[in-house]
Parts: structure tokens; sequence; C-alpha cells
């Protein structure tokens, strides 16, 4: 039977995730605050732990957490970073 | 113990037919049955893909139900290197494997037959059946779908049940979007025009998939300009379908349609306006969530990240009762002229229903719609900075206009009522202004008293309003569309 498929076989497939380094000495890490409640907490204690491991880290913001993150915000994650962490909710 | 194993010769996709006994050769062979329809069956592949052409010693094929065309299409989406034999229909080779699922994974053995089989997607099965280590990524297990010829088995006996197999479902049974009812729901329209990406996944919105969404969802085709209006609506960035889709909150769509189109549809805007009973009602906010969960990839479990969700989640589409109502109705107030008809989207929690059968006041009514809403997102949240939808019943909404009210008092009454000292506020979940005020500081309910939107819907007896909380936090705009009909 043949029927009209209401889905877009076209729509983004998900993304394989990027290979995860071995080393954080030299790294640059983004740290990017979706600005959802004590998110910016969460992320003090991680820098500090990646400080620990030799990392460089930079911090982002994105403009509201309950929408998706502009093109400038994921183009500064892209110059600034060579891994992110995002704090995901409160 | 063994069982036989089929001969077969089937199509590859980019080469010459090839036999099972080709495929056997040089040993055993795993053969992984897929087609493009299901998820699983992509993930699988995905995953297989990074063998390349295969472990060591074990030749991999896949069997994919489809045309050449579809099955080079399904090769090159996963990007798997290894052969592909397309099997179209009446798929001979998956009913003499009697393959009930895709993916099923079949090892076969030469002079031996089929050893060991791994049904959906089992990380832990198919390492068994390959002898080789697959990525450790998430998910190792996921169920399968129905094979094509088990839908073909079903046709003509259970086409509802193969609607469900597919995913083209809210867990309801729906009509079948068959090319003769979408074109019929199409009318004139040109089915490829197209409203945008719908969030979260951003499958396109093209009148005709929106169309498969009407004639899934049960619509009539004088329903589909209300559908086409609401889908534009809520498709504005300004509503922000995408936080809505994925968020953890429950809340969801909530339709409100204004003008002469309510009538010549046949939506209640009476009785009982809220819940179940009009098909048109129920068919066009259900059409509206179809579109967001199949065109827009936002399903429960999925992409959509909500908690608990909400039974109007299903669907929610509210006619305003302008002819009870004291005010101008929705779309005036928001600029349309009366005799246009418009589709309004709001982001909304479950309704709240308020009882007051004993308020004599203009005063004391808004007092206690007011201080119902108060509870809503989270008690000591205050304020709220989302819009919340106050449906008034015909008796409330005659109750502020005997008095004189507009809805602008009214609105602002609601507004001035629920106030409470952030002292009494300061527990649980609360706000930073909360935790910054002196004790004896009054905060209101709301930071601003446009986030109270009025309508009047109901029966003409019985004085239960409701009130719809917002999707708190999300910034969704309230965002109207004209609807383009013709009687």
């Amino acid at each position: 039977m043949e029927y009209v498929s209401p889905i877009d076989d076209s729509a983004a497939e998900p993304v394989p995730f990027a290979p995860r380094p071995r080393e954080l000495g030299g790294r640059r890490v983004v740290l990017l605050d979706i600005t959802k409640n004590r998110g910016s907490e969460l992320l003090d204690r991680v820098e500090q732990h990646l400080r620990l491991y030799g990392a460089e880290t930079f911090r982002l913001s994105k403009e509201i957490f309950s929408k998706p993150a502009s093109s400038e915000v994921i183009e500064r994650v892209a110059i600034h970073g060579d891994l992110a962490v995002e704090g995901l909710a409160d | 113990m063994a069982s036989a194993a089929p001969r077969f010769t089937l199509e590859r996709i980019d080469g010459d037919p090839l036999s099972l006994d080709a495929l056997t050769a040089g040993g055993p062979v795993v053969l992984v049955f897929a087609h493009a329809d299901c998820p699983t069956s992509a993930l699988a592949l995905r995953r297989l893909a990074g063998l390349g052409q295969g472990p060591a010693g074990v030749a991999l094929a896949c069997v994919a139900e489809e045309t050449p065309e579809a099955a080079s299409r399904l090769a090159r989406r996963t990007g798997i290197r290894f052969p592909v034999l397309a099997e179209p229909a009446p798929f001979e080779v998956s009913r003499a494997y009697e393959i009930a699922t895709v993916p099923t994974a079949v090892r076969i053995e030469p002079g031996v037959g089929v050893t060991g089989t791994a049904a959906g997607w089992d990380a832990d099965a198919y390492e068994r059946l390959l002898g080789a280590s697959l990525p450790s990524e998430e998910p190792r297990r996921k169920p399968g779908c129905g094979a094509r010829w088990t839908y073909e088995a079903a046709a003509g006996l259970d086409e509802l049940e193969d609607m469900i197999e597919r995913g083209w479902s809210d867990g309801l049974p729906v009509v079948p979007p068959t090319p003769e009812r979408v074109e019929t729901m199409l009318g004139s329209r040109d089915g490829a025009h197209s409203l945008g990406p719908v969030p979260p996944a951003h499958g396109v919105a093209t009148l005709e998939r929106l169309a498969a969404c009407a004639v899934l969802a049960g619509c009539l085709p004088r329903y589909f300009p209300v559908v086409i209006a609401a889908a534009e609506a809520a498709l504005d960035p300004g509503f922000n379908a995408h936080g809505i889709g994925v968020t953890t909150q429950p809340a969801g769509p909530i339709l409100v349609v204004n003008g002469p189109v309510r009538d010549a549809i046949g939506l209640n805007s009476g009785m009982g306006a809220l819940g179940p009973g009009a098909r048109a009602n129920m068919t066009i906010g259900r059409a509206l969530r179809l579109l967001l969960t199949l065109t827009g990839g936002a399903r429960p479990g999925g992409l959509d990240r909500s908690t608990l969700g909400h039974p109007g989640k299903l669907g929610m589409c509210v006619a305003e009762n302008e002819e009870a109502s004291p005010w101008e109705p929705l779309h005036v107030e928001r600029g349309f002229a009366r005799e246009t008809s418009t589709v309004t989207v709001f982001a909304g929690d479950a309704p709240l229903s308020v009882s007051d059968h004993r308020s004599r006041t203009p005063e004391e009514l808004a007092a206690t719609l007011a201080w119902a809403a108060a509870g809503q997102w989270s008690p000591f949240w205050w304020p709220m900075d989302d819009t919340s939808l106050f449906v008034l019943c015909p008796e409330h909404a005659m109750l502020f206009g005997a008095a004189g009210w507009a809805k602008e008092q009214v609105r602002a009454a609601i507004f001035a009522a629920a106030q409470r000292p952030a002292g009494e506020l300061r527990r649980g979940e609360t706000t930073p202004l909360v935790q910054a005020s002196a004790d004896d500081a009054l905060v209101r309910k709301w930071t601003q008293p446009e986030l109270i939107e009025i309508v009047v819907a109901g029966g003409e007896a019985g004085r239960f309003s409701a009130v719809f909380g917002p999707c708190n936090g999300m910034q969704a705009e309230v965002v109207t569309r004209e609807i383009q009909w013709s009687t």
C-alpha cells in the first residue's frame, strides 16, 4: 500500500561524536554557560579541575538557555576551543 | 543447532547480482536485513559502517528491503561500504528467512546453514555473530521495526497497525494518508510549497507533509486552512517551537481560533469547549502536534524530553465563544478585523479549572482567578515571565461585563490581586528577585499584566473557568496568523 509520508527523510541525521583526546594538557577548552540558573557554579568547579589537568579555559555564554545558540556563539566556540563543555541544566 | 539457509540471488546496488553461494564461498557470512523507514536499521548500519568491508574472516552484507535506488540511498545515508543487496517487493528472501523484524542479523556457515540470529540492534549479539568488536557507543540495544513483508501480509487487513509500526502516530490510531486522501486535503494547493523547517530536527514542512499530518489526525479537508495557519504561527521563530519541543517542561502549543471560520467548520466554542466531543477541535490541534512530532522529530522520549507531558499535548484547539463575550474577541484585540478568521498559538501547561459560584463582585472574581493561577509553574516562583492564558466561562465573563469592566480592567485586577511578601516566598524553588527582596516587599505573580491573556469559551451554565500556565522561561511569543479560507 502506498502512503504519503509525513517524515522528511533528508532531515538532519545524528552527527557522530568527535574523537575524544587522551590528554588535556595545552588544550583550549570552552566552557559554555547556557544561562540556566546556577549553571555558572557548575562550570566554575569544572574549570578548576580542567586547569589542574593543564587545560587552558575560555568562558562563553548563550543568549538564552531555551533557544538554540546563535551561529555567532557556535563560531566563537569553534574559534576559541579544541574542546567544549556545556553546563546543561539547573 | 543450525537451520537451513535458503539460497538466493539478489541485485547488488553497485555491481552484478550476488548469490548466497558466492557470499559464503570463502567462509561464513553475516546478512543484515534492513529497510530505510526504520531508525533502528539506520543505527545498526551506521555502527557496522566502522567495519569497512567487514571483519576479517567473515563476509558482511546488507539485504535492504528496498528498490535498488532506495537501497543505494540507505547505503549513502549510513556510510556502509560492504555489499548491499536490494530486495524489492514481494520480499521473497525476507519471507524465506522469516525475518519479522529489521534489522535482523543472520550468520550463515557454508555447508552448515543458519547458526545464529540477532533481532533489532543488540551490539553484544552482533559482536558474537561477527566475531569482531564494535565501537562502544550508546545505545547498545534498541528494538527494531516490522519487516516490510509483514506490512504487506497485514495490508488490507490492518492498515491501522501499519501506521503504528511506521511510527506515524501519537499513540492513538490514525487515518492512513493514502495519496488520494492527501490530494483531497491539499485541494488546489501546491504540495511542494514549504512553510519552512520544523524544529528540532528541521524536517521541512511542505504542504504535502502537513496534509499527510492532517489526514493522519482525522481532519476533514475543510479544516485544512486552519491547520495551515496554525503551522505558520507555530513555525514563527518568535514562538520558539524548538525550546517548547525539547524542554523537560510539560507544555505544548495551545491554539485559539477566532472569526467566522469557527461556525463554518463546526468548531465547538460552547459546552465542553476544552474537552472531547468535536472533531474539528480534536483533530486540528492533533494535526499540528503530528507535524511537530513526525516532520519536526519532537518524539516523546526522543528529542521531546518532557518529564511528564500533559494530555493536551495530543492537541489543544480552543474556539473563542465570541458571541458570549462582553469584549472584543482575541483577534480583534490583536489588530485583526472581526470578520477575519485567525489562529493564535500559545505555549501552555495543562489547564487548571477554577470554580467560583459565590463571587458577586468583579474584584472578588478577579482575586479567585488570580490566586488559582498563583500556584502555577511553581508555588513560590514569583514572578513568572511568560504568558498565562485564562479561558473565562460565559457566566464569569458576564459578571465582569455587567459591572462595566473592560478586559483591560480584568487583566489589571488579576495582576494586582496576586501579590505576596517576599518573606513568604523564600522557600523551595524561588526567583532571584524574591531572594534579593526585603521580607515585607510585595512581589507579584507576573512580571507585567500583558502576560495575562483572556478569552471566553464554554457553555452558558456553570461557573468554571480555566487557566493554562505558561511555558516559563521560553520567551514564547503569542503569535496570530490569518486563516486563508473561503466558504
